[in-house]
């Protein structure tokens, strides 16, 4: 039996080894990702905005639990529930009723807490500028091979997210530090997954390519909270964000579900409001985007004895549709108007009025002048 | 009258060149109250750099000049002070020698036998008067309303220049020129339109047309000054169109006038109305308030038609008052001449009120303004009660002076000491 276990063994192994192992190694580069990113971030403060809290620990804890270590997740909370004086359950955070899952677990690593979750601290995370003494925890140093997910959770409006109770981010603000992430080589893909009322606006702005944006609730609608819970006393989670945690609950390392099942987690019938995304500016077909690509830090491991060359450019497997998307190679020369910068303006004209108009104005004043004063002035000039 | 004239104009430039200099004129180029959106100087700027750059400078609601005042300012944006300053001295020049040659064309003497005896008094002597011509002129130059407009380099004081001009050429009697100078000043604020009919009567009073509608010659006048008017009114026009070669300029100059896009607060009425005014009712609105500018000179002319030269100092005072964005540099215009009127001074009833009411009104002028904008511990209302008052004030001014103008001319016909049939004292009651 052992003979018949190796020999098919050798087989499997000489007919895989068939293919040519430089194809396969563009299996490898296929999503073009090599290492993921997480921000989750929650803006609003106060104990009866426990669910947002909610809502950010619940996506903390699924993108931890697939694979994404705390050194590559940037979790900012606006207000500590776990220890808030009204919580009957101290060091908890609830996301079902009837306390089944606590989310807050025994390693949270929180990064920014309280007063520091700040739009200006925000948008300085992710176009990097920071001061030079913050430490790695509160930095995102992804590069041009990371995917990032982006989660924001909180109240909301048309156009704007609140933070903290006392300021606000636009649309346009985001739209534009994205951009500035994309200049600056900050990311491969992003993700980004808005749970507050009319969250669709936020990602109206965008202009980037590879942003893939989901969002609760369209622009006039206002997202839901789920249930609450009598003993604690608040709504424990948004719809949007239960769901989507139910949804990821059923995902593991190794499975296979593409962003086209995300976006039907969580239709008009549960969710009340009509989630939306936005896929124009993503190259790839979400399709052929794995869940895991972003909520998971999934490493493709195979082993070989061969030796690979990875001189030649490695050809990237076409999906079945091929030749309907072009594939913009965007390459950093092109973000950078140097031509423009090398001309010099042109050196500004004054300007002057026209020649006609002075000799008609002058010609008139002479004309009623000597009308006034008599023509016998102008024999003294001839 | 030259070597007085002189040491005021000295003193008065002195005073203007100090505070050119000064830190204020920063501070006073800024008010509201100096400067509005017609007249403002930072927007001359602001056009004339437009212009450098290629662009028209009425492209942005920022410039609102006429053509020919961009030509001026083209050639004396760097002597702008000088400008100003020489159309304030200029102007308060030519104020003096229309009053002077107004004053040299009375023939009182002629007319003291036409009166009852008893109102000698009422008539002014040589002596008198002799001085009022440099009064008007400490009148313009000293006045700090003036001032302020000077040193705000506001161009409202070309446009006073102007009319002065249109005035001065009035009195002499020089039909083209008087009609020139109007359309000038029409031409750079659609308002003195109005001092067409004191114009056209003091004319036909000057060369003995009487005033009557079934003469021919009455009619004929006004054709030729109205021909001359208009004529010289469209080649103004069409010259400041071969200026920038375009049109842009109407609806950026008399469209704004005309129906008052900003409502920039001022010291005029029309700001805090519009800003609370529903849109379906602003067209009406707007042509109420503009027709009140032009109505009252119907009335007035048809009361004052044999004083014309009152009837001017009536109408400026209704256009500085009611037109769409007043400042207080119009509003020196008119009190300027307010000593050629100080005979009747016996006959003005609430000059104290006026006085007081208007020192107090210029006074918390900037500090209401303070306290609204900077500090935001009033809002517009404050400011606008004392627009309100102010322009009040103003109009019981005018009307008082009105009222004591009549009434003199009423003694003069009927004797100073008026007696009833029975011989006891009657008093004048105005009803």
């Amino acid at each position: 039996m052992k003979i018949h276990h190796f020999l098919s063994l050798f087989s499997t192994y000489f007919l895989v080894d068939g293919v040519n192992i430089e194809d396969r190694a563009g299996q490898f580069f296929s999503s073009g990702h090599t290492n993921n990113w997480a921000v989750l971030v929650c803006t609003s403060r106060f104990w009866f905005n426990y669910r947002h809290v909610a809502n950010t620990l619940s996506v903390y804890r699924s993108v931890k639990r697939l694979g994404i270590p705390d050194s590559h997740i940037v979790l900012m909370l606006a207000d500590d529930m776990a220890c808030n004086h009204r919580n009957p359950k101290p060091a908890t955070v609830f996301s079902h009723k009837n306390m089944e899952l606590n989310v807050y677990g025994d390693d949270v690593e929180v990064d920014y807490r309280g007063y520091e979750v700040t739009v200006e601290n925000f948008l300085r995370i992710l176009t990097g500028r920071l001061p030079p003494s913050t430490p790695r925890s509160k930095r995102l140093l992804s590069d041009d091979r990371s995917n990032i997910l982006i989660y924001l959770t909180g109240h909301g409006g048309n156009g704007f997210l609140k933070f903290q109770d006392s300021e606000e981010i636009s649309n346009v603000e985001l739209a534009d530090a994205f951009e500035q992430m994309w200049q600056k080589r900050r990311y491969n893909e992003l993700l980004f997954i808005i749970d507050t009322c009319q969250g669709a606006s936020m990602y109206e702005r965008f202009y980037s390519p590879n942003l893939m944006a989901l969002a609760s609730s369209q622009v006039g609608e206002d997202s839901l909270s789920h249930q609450p819970d009598l003993a604690i006393g608040v709504h424990l989670m948004d719809r949007y964000t239960f769901y989507l945690l139910e949804f990821l609950e059923d995902i593991h390392p190794a499975s296979k579900t593409n962003m086209n099942d995300l976006f039907k987690v969580c239709p008009k019938s549960q969710c009340v409001s009509t989630p939306g995304h936005r896929t124009d500016l993503f190259l790839r077909d979400p399709g052929s985007v794995l869940i895991t690509d972003f909520f998971g830090s999934v490493r493709k491991v195979e082993l070989t004895m061969e030796t690979i060359n990875l001189t030649d450019p490695i050809e990237q497997l076409e999906s079945a549709e091929s030749g309907e998307l072009q594939k913009e190679m965007h390459t950093y020369a092109d973000q950078l108007p140097v031509s423009e910068i090398i001309h010099q303006k042109p050196k500004q004209k004054d300007w002057h009025p026209p020649d006609g108009f002075i000799l008609g104005l002058w010609t008139l004043i002479l004309l009623v002048f000597f009308q006034t004063y008599g023509v016998k002035h102008l024999k003294h000039i001839f | 009258m030259a070597a007085p004239l002189t040491l005021l104009l000295l003193v008065a430039v002195t005073v203007r060149a100090a505070l050119f200099r000064s830190s204020l004129s920063e501070l006073i180029s800024e008010r509201v109250e100096v400067v509005s959106p017609l007249t403002a100087w930072k927007r001359v700027i602001e056009g004339l750099a437009l212009l450098d750059l290629g662009v028209s400078p009425y492209s942005g609601d920022v410039f609102h000049e006429t053509p020919l005042t961009i030509y001026l300012f083209h050639f004396l944006v760097d002597y702008a002070e000088v400008t100003f300053m020489v159309s304030v001295a200029g102007s308060s020049v030519v104020v003096t020698y229309l009053i002077l040659f107004q004053f040299r064309k009375q023939k009182f003497a002629l007319e003291a036998d036409r009166y009852p005896l008893d109102c000698l008094e009422l008539i002014r002597s040589p002596k008198e008067m002799y001085y009022i011509p440099l009064k008007v002129a400490m009148f313009y130059l000293l006045n700090p309303f003036t001032i302020l407009s000077c040193v705000a380099k506001s161009t409202c004081g070309l446009n006073n220049a102007i009319i002065a001009l249109f005035i001065l050429s009035t009195i002499k009697g020089n039909v083209l020129l008087s009609a020139i100078f109007l359309s000038l000043a029409t031409y750079q604020s659609i308002y003195p339109l109005t001092l067409c009919a004191p114009a056209l009567l003091y004319l036909m009073q000057r060369q003995y047309i009487p005033v009557n509608f079934r003469r021919a010659s009455f009619w004929w006048f006004i054709v030729q000054y109205a021909f001359m008017y208009l004529g010289s009114l469209f080649v103004i026009i069409c010259l400041s169109f071969f200026l920038l070669g375009s049109w842009d300029y109407l609806p950026s100059v008399y469209g704004f006038i005309l129906s008052v896009p900003d409502l920039t607060p001022n010291i005029g009425l029309f700001w805090y109305f519009f800003a609370e005014m529903f849109e379906h009712f602003r067209l009406f609105f707007l042509c109420v308030f503009q027709i009140n500018v032009f109505f009252y000179t119907i009335p007035l002319s048809i009361k004052l038609k044999e004083h014309p030269v009152f009837l001017i100092f009536m109408q400026l005072a209704v256009i500085s008052i009611f037109k769409s964005y007043p400042t207080v540099g119009d509003i020196s215009l008119y009190m300027a001449f307010l000593p050629v009127w100080s005979h009747l001074h016996r006959f003005l009833r609430n000059i104290f009120l006026v006085s007081c009411v208007l020192l107090a009104c210029s006074a918390l002028f900037p500090v209401l303004w303070h306290l609204w904008i900077y500090a935001g511990s009033a809002n517009s209302n404050f400011y606008y009660a004392i627009t309100l008052l102010f322009n009040v004030a103003q109009i019981l001014l005018v009307s008082d002076y009105f009222y004591a103008f009549l009434r003199r001319e009423h003694h003069l016909t009927y004797g100073l000491y008026l007696k009833r049939k029975d011989g006891s004292e009657a008093t004048l009651v105005l009803k």
